[in-house]
């Protein structure tokens, strides 16, 4: 008798729960849609942090509760094409032109960038800003290199790199695709004690947060090639029925404002040592 | 879904897309030699445990059983971290440089199928294997004839737990993610992949791999189904 | 076969047997209501259930020449010949089909002999269950309520078939039937049990 008044109970609070989920949700959409702005955006923003230290600045200026999704830039701008959010914050300038000229995203802006580095189980700088040289040798020599595989902006960048410098990365056997995210990513990289590329930020944040320590170096910063350009652009709200534009619009215009282009110069100064992103709306990359 | 014609024609196209891409096919191939390796060692870890447990009756055999059902529902990401942490460079098992390998997805995948098979093939044998004992030995066998004819007697019980293990193993994706890297041609199964093209905002080919495991799933359950329909018509006295 | 001084506790049950003399060559018959531990009894004698206590002297009986008819007997998941056949696969003991032709005709199961085992009905079961208990020449049968599933026309065919076997090859049987009364001309002994006890022997 004990038990099976139990298992009513259990089954009680277990529709209940259900029944608490499906009705709070789309009664919350209805109070809150026009205070939320939901964002698609890349790992690397989420990872570093940069948008749980904006978020709550965002909502003081302007009243505007900022939720993302961290995704691929792929994804990013996918759910972008599907209307499933307001604006996108991403860093791949072709995919994104793209996205706009089809019609999918109103106009972009550029906001900020950072800076690509390769790492390696070598000394720190090794080849100093000579990126061509660095992965000259990865080519030549067949040295193992995973990259991210997985179409994100990231992977993009790394794609264009070898390009440039004319070589085929898919000869190297030793080249591997982990299409998981930069911090699997470098760490399966460190696991494996072979070449990759990242950003700074996930770099800086995973070398002072891992557990187990990292031992690759940033062997290769600096050259040109190597910066990487974000950008934000609002979903086409002709294009969809019930996007948060005027939200949207908000944020592009706060971001790329003179003071929260400087807060984000401010950003991981304090925590380790160096800005992770570099304000630059205005201008481009 | 972009592309124009029938959607009969489009799923044509979709398989005949996929089942000539070498990365595809790479991926089912790993996900089965994954699924096959390490559903045959837990087997027959799992018979013996499972067997051994039914047999002999010793101080805190409860609390195994107990110990083993909650492994039954361990979460795969676990044992995969577990595996991960064995594995890794600087780990214990470091130096057999199985991180990152299919070997190492077959540890993992190991480690979360056997407690499923024990647990399965114990609660068989309680229920079976006594009759069989004493029959057994109203027969006059011997130990060994003993084993052999309650393996004997089992075997579509065993076929069975082999056939759902071998459902759980292609099924699974944190673990395999974690310890097997997603790598593309080496340790990428269909299940990581999906995670990927999902990622990379590719949902046909997602889908396609996704029916793949569904057309799978289905012949697994048909094969299940079949099992226990043979076992449940034997027992009708 | 001689049992002293048996003791067997499963539970709330006390199985005690000062003394059960199982004269070899003859027909025993075991009568007793349910629960009053005849089958307790039975599998201590064959060995799946050991004593607390007390000997059973097998007076120079080899294990391997007994064996015990469940009640409910235990089906290979194969054909009937491959059940009947078990026992003697066991003793590796090689087949002669045509003999094992022969004892299925004579209990009437030859026409099931490719059958699946776990196919035949109830009293089918129990005419394959004696004929895998005799097939190897055992010198000491248990059976434990056969007869008492069984039409009538099956009983009077395996009671022959024991008649038969006593006729040119006495051997030792220990027959638990309730409706035993009835069939006195089989028995040579009965033994009455009750409440875990044997209570008095007519011969």
């Amino acid at each position: 008798m004990k038990k099976n008044l139990l298992a009513v109970l259990l089954i009680f609070v277990m529709i209940f729960t259900l029944a608490a989920c499906g009705g709070d949700e789309p009664a919350g959409d209805e109070v809150v849609t026009d205070t939320v702005l939901t964002m698609a955006t890349t790992t690397s923003t989420d990872n570093t942090g940069l948008l749980d230290y904006l978020q709550p600045l965002f909502l003081e200026d302007t009243g505007y509760e900022l939720q993302w999704t961290a995704v691929g830039t792929g994804e990013a701008l996918k759910m972008g094409e599907n209307g499933d959010v307001d604006i996108v914050l991403v860093h791949a300038k072709a995919s994104e032109e793209e996205f706009v000229a089809n019609g999918f995203g109103v106009e972009r802006f550029p906001v900020m960038y950072n800076d690509y580095i390769i790492v390696g189980p070598e000394a720190e700088n090794t080849y100093g800003d000579d990126l061509e040289a660095c992965l000259t040798k990865i080519n030549d020599e067949q040295l193992g290199f995973v990259s991210r595989g997985d179409d994100s902006g990231t992977h993009k960048a790394e794609l264009k790199l070898w390009t440039a410098f004319g070589l085929d990365q898919t000869a190297n056997p030793n080249y591997v695709e982990s299409g998981q995210g930069m911090g699997a990513t470098i760490t399966m990289a460190d696991e494996q004690q072979v070449y990759c590329m990242t950003d700074r930020g996930t770099w800086l944040s995973q070398k002072n947060n891992a557990d187990v320590d990292i031992e690759l170096e940033i062997v290769c910063q600096g050259a040109k090639n190597l910066l990487n350009q974000y950008g934000v652009i609002a979903v086409n709200p002709e294009k969809f029925e019930g996007l948060n534009n005027e939200a949207a619009n908000a944020f592009i215009e706060w971001i790329c404002s003179a003071d929260v282009q400087a807060k984000i110069a401010e950003f991981g100064v304090e925590e380790y040592g160096e800005p992770l992103f570099f304000p630059n709306a205005g201008t481009d990359n | 879904m972009r592309r124009k014609g029938t959607v009969m024609e489009n799923i044509v196209i979709w398989f005949k897309e996929c089942f000539t891409d070498e990365a595809i096919l790479s991926a089912i191939g790993v996900t089965f030699k994954m699924a096959v390796f390490s559903c045959l060692i837990s087997s027959v870890l799992g018979i013996t445990f499972g067997l051994l447990l039914e047999r002999y009756d010793f101080r805190g055999k409860k609390l195994i059983v107990r110990i083993n059902r909650t492994l039954m529902g361990m979460p795969p990401v676990v044992a995969g971290l577990v595996v991960y942490l064995l594995l890794m460079r600087r780990g214990p098992l470091g130096m057999l440089g199985w991180l990152f390998t299919i070997k190492g997805m077959i540890v993992a995948q190991t480690l979360i199928i056997t407690p499923i098979m024990t647990g399965m093939i114990h609660q068989h044998a309680v229920s079976k294997v006594p009759a069989i004992r004493e029959f057994c030995m109203t027969m006059g066998a011997d130990r060994r004839q003993t084993i052999w004819t309650v393996l004997k007697e089992m075997c579509h019980d065993i076929y069975f737990c082999m056939v759902t293990a071998f459902g759980r193993s292609i099924s699974e994706v944190g673990s395999v993610m974690l310890v097997g890297g997603n790598i593309k041609g080496h340790t990428r199964t269909m299940t990581t992949a999906i995670s990927l093209l999902k990622s990379q905002g590719i949902f046909t080919e997602g889908i396609a791999l996704g029916l793949v495991l569904l057309v799978m799933a289905f012949i697994i359950q048909w094969l299940c189904d079949f099992l226990q329909k043979e076992e449940s018509a034997d027992e009708n006295y | 076969m001689k049992i002293i001084n048996l003791e067997k506790n499963m539970g709330s049950f006390q199985l005690k047997i000062d003394h059960l003399d199982i004269e070899p060559g003859k027909v025993h018959g075991l009568v007793g209501h349910n629960g009053c531990g005849k089958t307790i009894l039975l599998k201590t004698i064959i060995g799946i259930l050991t004593p607390d206590s007390g000997t059973i002297d097998m007076e120079g009986l080899e294990k391997s020449k007994m064996t015990m008819m469940m009640q409910r007997p235990y089906l290979l998941h194969d054909s009937v010949y491959e059940n009947v056949i078990y026992p003697l696969k066991i003793r590796k003991i090689p087949v002669d089909e045509a003999k094992v032709d022969a004892m299925l005709e004579k209990v009437g199961l030859l026409a099931q002999k490719n059958q699946y085992a776990r196919s035949l009905s109830s009293g089918e079961r129990q005419k394959l269950s004696f004929l895998r208990a005799v097939i190897f020449g055992p010198e000491f049968v248990i059976m434990d309520e056969t007869l008492s599933n069984m039409d009538p026309e099956s009983e009077r065919t395996i009671i022959s078939l024991i008649k038969e076997i006593q006729q040119t090859r006495p051997i030792t049987w220990l027959i638990v039937n309730h409706q035993l009364e009835q069939k006195k001309d089989l028995c040579d002994v009965i033994h009455y049990m009750e409440k875990g006890r044997i209570v008095n022997e007519t011969a």
